[in-house]
């Protein structure tokens, strides 16, 4: 007996009390156990590849779980007072051991978190599997996104320097250009008229409990609901090509908080069977790439973090706008569309806040909603990659996000002072002294 | 037993603590809407009319700017009325300009490009007793507002 041999059994005798010896017994592990019982005692080697899913989910997840231990400890050395939250900031930089670093992964975490839960929406929309049961995990993927970008606005104010101050005096007046609500709204938000300690303790609050609390919710009913659709889409044509007849209900229990139910489960009665070579047991082969994704995803925010640090301004000074004053590059686009969206219609005014800021977002929102109950392509289209029936409905997609990439490099690179047009090579005017 | 008694005598049981639950969740949401403002003061005094030259002038304080034109003196906001950004004047073109977006206003406030939707406030200026510039941002008036400052005082 090698000693490696020996040194895994001598490990099973002290974490094991017992040994599968069956494929029943083997799956009979994964789902008693405490860490395991979350994944599905097996799954289509399809859906665990990498090249149908690109991980992207699990992508974000991990990013989730490096911003909240980052930001728990960011917790321990911020203080969200408008006195001393930009000091304390600039202690975090330059007084705590790699303090800079916990602080700049935190920022890249939450800048690549915004990306890569677009690019997973992008995917599910490019292999359709936002079809028939899924429909409502789309929606809750929607608003898993939405917070997302809260959390990342919320956490713009935090560093109190010119660029919080700025990008989220804008970012709360297009909340005033809300309908009816609007003004009431921008009030609650700052807790007063004009941004101040009440705003940075509310914007505080929400960014470190209220938000997270709600993603952590939302995740995990995101998480059950992929199971209970049977999966990811990509096992649909697997199931589909197998040709073979639902299985009859099975009789089985349902725990609910009342008690034990007995019926049949969703499950048994949505499934059919794959073949054994198309399954494999999550455990190893789902928790050996999660381990991987998260790994790669940690060493990529460590990385950028060593090599860029996170910008810091000047003291919150609301007496001077910078010129220009842009906001986070994933509102850019917003910003670009506020700034050309006034529209005059003889003595009717309507501020481009409105048009850019509420209307247009609104509306691409509604229509992303709305896109399942609209999508009327074949069930064969479901779990593909760019299928040719749904070539129109991936294109709209990507011009839309193309679009919204192009308004992102604009502002973020053609814009000067006072949002004029302006080269990347060409130099800017010096700004007289005006005040 | 009366059935018709009890039934009343339960909706009014559980209802009282249904409607307990809910009015402090009311509570605890109308403790979010504040009572007391810190806030600078909307009414407050700048400096004595002779105290200012000609032209526009910029108050970093209180976000204004102050006009004087000979003993006439009117106050314009520095809010820009697109996304409330502090717009910046441009002595050679005469015009006040937004750094965010780009709105452009004339000397007098009226948006003239750029997104903004309205021309920017001018606020009510009055004289104080001891003789300084009284600004009240809570009361906007007509841009063509003029207070004008007697000469013993200028």
């Amino acid at each position: 007996m090698s000693l490696r041999e020996y040194l895994r059994q001598r490990w099973r005798a002290m974490t094991w009390s017992w040994a599968p010896e069956t494929e029943l017994e083997a799956s009979d592990a994964i789902v008693r156990n405490l860490w395991l019982h979350w994944f599905p005692n097996k799954v289509t080697l399809r859906s665990a590849s990498w090249s149908y899913s690109l991980w992207l989910g699990t992508a974000a997840a991990s990013l989730f779980v490096i911003l909240l231990v980052t930001g728990m400890l960011l917790m321990f050395f911020y203080v969200p007072s408008v006195q001393t939250a930009y000091w304390s900031m600039k202690d975090i930089r330059f007084a705590v051991h790699f303090g800079f670093l916990l602080r700049n992964q935190h920022r890249w975490a939450a800048h690549l978190m915004v990306g890569v839960t677009f690019v997973h929406m992008a995917r599910v929309f490019y292999t359709g599997a936002y079809r028939g049961a899924r429909a409502l995990n789309w929606l809750v993927g929607i608003v898993l996104l939405l917070t997302t970008l809260l959390l990342s606005f919320t956490g713009y104010l935090l560093p109190w320097d010119q660029l919080a101050y700025w990008a989220v005096t804008v970012g709360t007046n297009i909340a005033r250009e809300a309908p009816l609500v609007g003004t009431t709204l921008r009030f609650l938000l700052l807790g007063g008229n004009e941004i101040g300690q009440a705003t940075l303790l509310r914007f505080y609050v929400l960014h470190v409990f209220v938000l997270p609390a709600i993603l952590l919710i939302l995740f995990a009913y995101h998480m059950w609901r992929v199971r209970k659709d049977g999966g990811l889409a990509a096992a649909e044509p697997l199931r589909r090509s197998r040709r073979l007849t639902p299985t009859a209900p099975s009789p089985s229990k349902t725990y609910s908080i009342f008690g034990v139910r007995p019926g049949a489960t969703l499950q048994t009665l949505a499934t059919t069977h794959v073949e054994e070579t198309d399954v494999a047991f999550s455990s190893p082969e789902l928790t050996r790439r999660l381990t991987l994704v998260f790994l790669l995803v940690f060493n990529v925010t460590l990385l950028l973090s060593i090599m860029f640090d996170a910008p810091l301004e000047e003291a919150a000074n609301p007496n001077l706008t910078p010129n220009p004053a842009k906001a986070p590059w994933y509102f850019l686009w917003l910003q670009e569309l506020v700034a050309s969206t006034t529209i005059r219609l003889g003595h009717v005014t309507i501020s481009g806040g409105f048009i850019g800021g509420i209307l247009i977002p609104g509306i691409l929102l509604l229509l992303a909603a709305a896109w399942p109950f609209l999508d009327r392509s074949a069930n064969s289209t479901e779990g593909v990659w760019w299928p040719r029936e749904r070539l129109l409905q991936n294109l709209v997609f990507t011009a839309v996000a193309v679009a919204i990439v192009a308004l992102i490099i604009v502002s973020l690179y053609f814009r000067g002072p006072s949002w004029g047009f302006y080269w990347p090579w060409q130099a800017w005017p010096p700004s007289p002294a005006t005040l | 037993m009366d059935e018709g008694r009890r039934g009343v005598l339960r909706i009014l049981g559980k209802g009282s603590v249904a409607a307990a639950f809910l009015m402090q969740l009311a509570a605890a949401a109308r403790a979010f809407v504040p009572n007391v403002l810190y806030e600078p003061l909307r009414r407050f005094k700048l400096r004595k009319p002779g105290d200012y030259p000609q032209g526009v002038t910029f108050d970093a304080d209180h976000r204004l700017f102050v006009v004087r034109q000979d003993d006439d003196f009117h106050v314009i906001s520095a809010v820009c009325t697109h996304l409330g950004c502090t717009v910046q004047w441009k002595l050679d073109r005469k015009t006040f300009d937004c750094p965010c977006h780009g709105s452009r206003f004339q000397a007098d406030g009226t948006n003239v490009s750029g997104p903004a939707p309205r021309p920017l406030s001018c606020f009510a200026v009055a004289a104080s007793p001891d003789g300084y510039l009284e600004v009240n941002t809570a009361e906007e008036v007509a841009r063509d507002f003029r207070f004008v400052a007697t000469k013993g005082r200028a």
